[in-house]
């Protein structure tokens, strides 16, 4: 199976929720529906902030303790940017169908339970605020999120951004990480072992993909072609998807 | 969770009357589908079809289990049909909606219980070994006519799935991985599909393919016919409403074999041209362990 390098994202996929998204990155196709604010049910319902519900869905199977781990963290981190606060007593739904999920050829995998590994935990994330910003959601500022995996190789240790599922076997510990607009860490999960120094550098990659500031001017090209190397540029891609959205949307006028 | 808006009576009354005077509101025949499209994933067994703005993704996915003991012969097939609150936020999780039990009952019985698949083929090891092939359905947008799409996308994913190949030497059973033996597809006897009519008047004799939402809303009496293109019906429901003459449904069932044909053959091509752009360079049959039946 073929991984895209760049990202792709469609907005306002779905007719008939609030706002959806499409994305697509790194093997990985998540499509999001986000409706709300809506009327919250009795248990959820908190006289002074709106609850946010995420729900995560699997391709194949059933979802299990990994889908209500991903929720969970999904949820915590998307709270502190939605402004909440706001819309007292009611709910915000965020539906998450994961559609495709690259594969590893050396193994059978078992499908009734459904395996999504940590790394998909960027594009659901990026998908949530995608859907989110499609929805109108009032929020804080936007975030982007990434992967990056630390992995000895023929004892030369090397990080890699968006690793495939062989990669993610092999390493010796995954981190994902999502910074907000204003350059803030907003989420950081890690996952086996690990020694500060590595999560030191694994934070600077990440900064780098997640913060990378719009090409100003033509002049500035050349300069970040280099960088460019490195990873997608995360923020760059979420702003112009959602100008041409704007641009398309507005055509009328 | 919010309940489902319903239309006003003005708006029942629109509806009803301009189906009287053989008006659609989005200008279609009476016994003629919304534009029917299907892509089928990178991965195998991935199928989405789209029928207006009615959008259904199924999922089929296998893996090694035990047979039931009381059939130790059969492989297992399942299909999961869960409706969640992306198709609209009335629906909640984990609890069933009748739309949701209606819906997994007539996949059930159009494409389980009409021995599409040959289960026996799923057997490895007599009630040792054997595969539990799986549908999983996402409802992903709905409006109107769940039935006939979710059919056909579980009908289109279970065709372009391939399970893993697998050999017995020695009473060792070896599973070969996709990097080692490209899979094998399913054994597949024949494609029924769904064809689900509604009916409006006060004797139910309007009778009209592909309903939208807001016409599902106004029907008195609806009747889903599965049937394959040699014309083989596999199952009529007509679940309450309004009685309708016997007449009147064997001419539904006439016309439901030329849109079934219709769907059969789209359903062919695509798969087809799917085919055709894996198999670039054509090293595919060279790859493939298959023997010919």
């Amino acid at each position: 199976m073929t991984a895209t390098s760049e990202p792709e994202a469609a907005l306002g996929v779905l007719p008939r929720a609030d706002g959806s998204a499409k994305y697509s990155h790194a093997g990985y196709t998540v499509t999001a529906a986000v409706n709300g604010p809506i009327e919250a049910q009795r248990k959820d319902e908190n006289p002074y902030e709106a609850h946010v519900d995420v729900i995560v869905r699997p391709a194949a199977g059933v979802g299990g303790t990994r889908e209500r781990h991903l929720e969970s963290i999904l949820q915590s981190s998307l709270s502190h940017i939605i402004l909440i606060k706001n819309f007292p007593r009611s709910l915000i739904q965020i539906v998450l169908q994961v559609e495709d999920s690259p594969e590893n050829d050396y193994v059978n995998t078992k499908l009734v339970q459904g395996n999504l590994n940590f790394a998909i935990m960027p594009a659901l994330f990026q998908t949530a605020v995608l859907a989110l910003l499609s929805a109108g959601v009032p929020m804080r500022a936007t975030a982007t999120a990434t992967a990056v995996a630390v992995v000895f190789h023929d004892g030369v240790k090397r990080t890699v951004v968006d690793p495939s599922p062989r990669e993610i076997e092999i390493a010796r510990s995954v981190h994902v990480l999502a910074f907000t607009s204003h350059d803030e860490l907003l989420l950081a999960e890690s996952e086996g072992d690990f020694i500060v120094k590595e999560w030191d550098e694994v934070y600077e990659t990440a900064k780098k993909i997640c913060c990378h500031s719009a090409p100003a001017d033509d002049g500035m090209q050349m300069a970040l072609d280099e960088e460019a190397a490195a990873g997608p540029d995360m923020r760059h891609f979420l702003r112009s998807t959602m100008e041409s959205k704007v641009a398309a949307d507005l055509y009328w006028k | 969770m919010p309940r489902e808006a319903e239309p006003s009576l003005n708006e029942k009354q629109f509806v009803i009357q301009a189906l009287q005077e053989n008006l659609r509101l989005d200008g279609r025949e009476l016994e003629q589908y919304r534009p029917l499209e299907l892509t089928l994933g990178d991965q195998y067994g991935v199928a989405d079809a789209t029928l207006g703005k009615t959008r259904v993704l199924a999922k089929a996915s296998a893996e090694l289990t035990v047979p039931y003991t009381d059939r130790p012969l059969d492989g297992i097939f399942t299909i999961a049909t869960e409706l969640s609150p992306m198709t609209s936020p009335a629906f909640e999780l984990n609890r069933p909606t009748e739309t949701e039990v209606l819906l997994s009952r007539l996949l059930e019985k159009t494409v389980r219980r009409s021995n599409a698949l040959d289960t026996e083929s799923l057997c490895l090891i007599a009630g040792q070994k054997c595969w539990s092939v799986r549908v999983d359905v996402h409802v992903l947008s709905h409006d109107g006519n769940l039935i006939d799409a979710a059919c056909f996308a579980v009908v289109s994913a279970l065709r372009h799935f391939k399970k893993p190949d697998t050999s017995m030497e020695g009473g060792v059973l070896t599973v070969y991985t996709a990097a080692e033996r490209e899979p094998v597809p399913l054994s597949w006897l024949h494609s029924p599909f769904c064809v689900t009519w509604s009916f409006y008047g006060e004797q139910g004799e309007i009778a009209v393919l592909d309903a939208t939402w807001l016409e599902e809303q106004v029907r008195v009496g609806s009747c889903t016919i599965s049937l394959n293109r040699h014309g083989e019906i596999c199952q009529i429901s007509k679940l309450g409403g309004t009685p309708v003459e016997a007449v009147a449904l064997l001419q539904c069932s006439a016309v439901s074999l030329t849109k079934v044909k219709e769907f059969s053959t789209y359903l062919d091509e695509k798969l087809a041209e799917d085919a055709k752009r894996r198999n670039k360079g054509g090293l595919l049959a060279e790859l493939s362990a298959e023997n010919d039946r």
